[in-house]
């Protein structure tokens, strides 16, 4: 079934040019990639790299000045609710609070009032902010702001996700629980996520597949199809040989193309 | 009690400068024929309270003011929004604004005058000019300032494009165009008081001016007080209004502080 249909995303020979002082600046070259419906797929490399910049052309914020992209067939015509897009710095409204920055999106769908409450209340749950909902972002730690940037992508119920390093400004064992969250998240939904990370660990922990970009202009130079059995617990996992196999290939990998950069 | 010395320091300056003033005249350093002396103007306010051309005045005034202020913040929130949401409105308005800027608007009046007479359309008229600029740059500064992400996750939530001016960039501008607001209150009043003198048969402004000339000084001082008191909870009001509107906001705490 899965080989007959075609990608749920289709990215073909795309390359973004950035003007700067004058000069022209390559952000993407020819970037090629096809990701199938429910997968999960990551992409690291370099800082700089253009990772985050191919990820805001999918959202439909930036336009590709070659090449093609298709969703289903369809090119992009801007940001859609198809795609939920979960930006780094959280990117919550500061003026509303929990409760309101979750329910933002069911506003504009024009969901009734009732329902709304519901779907609101489930998401705060999920996240487990229950005691919060009157909370404004100012209030709450990172880790907490992330989490409803989530929900609150989530509840606008999107087939695709975007995530632009949505852990980067967590601290280390909060991001470990979030990981789970997410890992936990993907598997009971199905949806497609796309994630920028510059965390070879995470990349390799959650994804089914890890993208490597090189150094500007960003092209694709390594594509690792990841297999391992995760319904096995992290400690498990983590400390397991094909695990660790993975992630070394892959940190070589982003390695390389650092070293390059750096060069 | 921890308020107790802040209170004094805060109120120290006003009450030196008034002990000041009152020594200054009853130990003849300076003329009461030119400065009248604190008491006289205590009593002169006493007598104008039982006279209705005080209220009336004040009340002509804060109207001009307040009018004036409610069209210049519409108009300034309009003409921010306008120049930085949009490159081609910022290129056409932006040198009309950088050059109006700092023209005093009070030298508008006489031509006012000639083009719409005396009476309420020219002390608005004036009042809405001068309140206009600021709103306009803090608006401006305020739109332009809201960060990119924000808007991006704002649309792809669902908001349309016109909808977002309104949800989210006026909302994320709020302290900077408040601020801005603030500036344009304090204009308020002095373009008001300041068209009155020149153009008005009625108000505040014109009342001091009467008093000036008829060299009733305690009368006039007494005015100026009112239209100082009357200014000063305009601009408490504001800023509690303010601190109200943006409880959500990080720099709130630094707006209430920088105010007396």
């Amino acid at each position: 079934m899965q080989g007959v249909k075609a990608p749920l995303i289709r990215i073909a020979g795309v390359s973004k040019h950035y003007r700067s002082r004058g000069s022209r600046v390559t952000a993407l070259a020819q970037v090629d990639l096809d990701i199938a419906r429910g997968e999960f797929v990551s992409i690291v490399g370099p800082s700089g790299c253009g990772k985050s910049t191919l990820l805001y052309i999918l959202g439909g914020f930036l336009r590709a000045d070659e090449g093609a992209i298709e969703i289903r067939g369809r090119g992009i015509e801007g940001p859609g609710i198809d795609r939920g897009v979960v930006f780094q710095e959280y990117a919550l409204f500061p003026w509303l609070t929990v409760e309101q920055n979750i329910a933002y999106g069911l506003v504009n769908a024009g969901m009734e009032r009732r329902q709304r409450d519901e779907t609101v209340r489930h998401y705060v749950s999920l996240i487990g902010l229950q005691g919060f909902e009157q909370r404004y972002p100012r209030e709450l730690s990172g880790g907490m702001r992330q989490r409803v940037a989530i929900a609150r992508t989530l509840a606008c119920e999107p087939d695709i996700l975007l995530l632009d390093e949505p852990l980067g400004a967590l601290d280390a064992l909060t991001r470990e629980t979030m990981q789970d969250e997410l890992l936990r998240l993907w598997q009971g939904t199905g949806k497609t996520v796309l994630m920028v990370t510059h965390d070879v660990n995470e990349a390799v922990f959650l994804s089914q597949r890890v993208v490597v970009m090189s150094k500007r202009p960003g092209r694709i130079v390594d594509n690792f199809a990841i297999d391992l059995d995760r319904s096995r617990p992290r400690e498990e996992l983590m400390v397991s040989d094909a695990y660790n196999e993975m992630r070394n290939r892959v940190w070589l990998a982003v390695r390389r193309e650092a070293m390059a950069a750096a060069a | 009690m921890l308020g107790l010395r802040a209170f004094v320091l805060r109120w120290s300056s006003l009450a030196l400068l008034v002990a000041a003033w009152e020594l200054a005249v009853v130990t003849r350093v300076a003329d009461p024929q030119f400065v009248p002396a604190l008491h006289d103007v205590a009593r002169a306010l006493l007598d104008l309270a039982f006279e209705k051309d005080l209220w009336e005045g004040l009340a002509v005034s804060t109207m001009r003011a307040l009018v004036g202020l409610a069209l210049g913040t519409a108009g300034g929130v309009l003409i921010g929004t306008l120049m930085a949401t949009s490159a081609r409105a910022n290129a056409f308005l932006g040198p009309l604004v950088a050059t109006t800027y700092s023209l005093p608007k009070a030298s508008l009046v006489p031509l006012f005058l000639l083009w719409f007479g005396v009476g309420n359309t020219t002390n608005i008229l004036t009042v809405f000019l001068a309140t206009l600029l600021p709103v306009v740059v803090g608006t401006y500064q305020g739109v332009k300032s809201v960060p990119q992400v924000l808007v991006w996750s704002a649309r792809a939530l669902g908001t349309s494009p016109l909808a977002i001016v309104l949800r989210v960039q006026i909302p994320g501008a709020l302290l900077p165009i408040l601020t801005g607001v603030r500036v344009a209150l304090g204009f308020s009043w002095v373009l008001t008081l300041s068209a009155e003198m020149i153009a008005a048969k009625t108000g505040i402004g014109k009342l001091i001016f009467v008093y000036g000339e008829s060299g009733a000084y305690a009368y006039m001082f007494a005015g100026i007080g009112m239209i100082l008191a009357v200014a000063y909870a305009a601009d408490r009001l504001l800023v509690a209004i303010t601190a109200r509107l943006l409880h959500w906001n990080d720099g709130i705490a630094a707006h209430r502080e920088g105010t007396a």
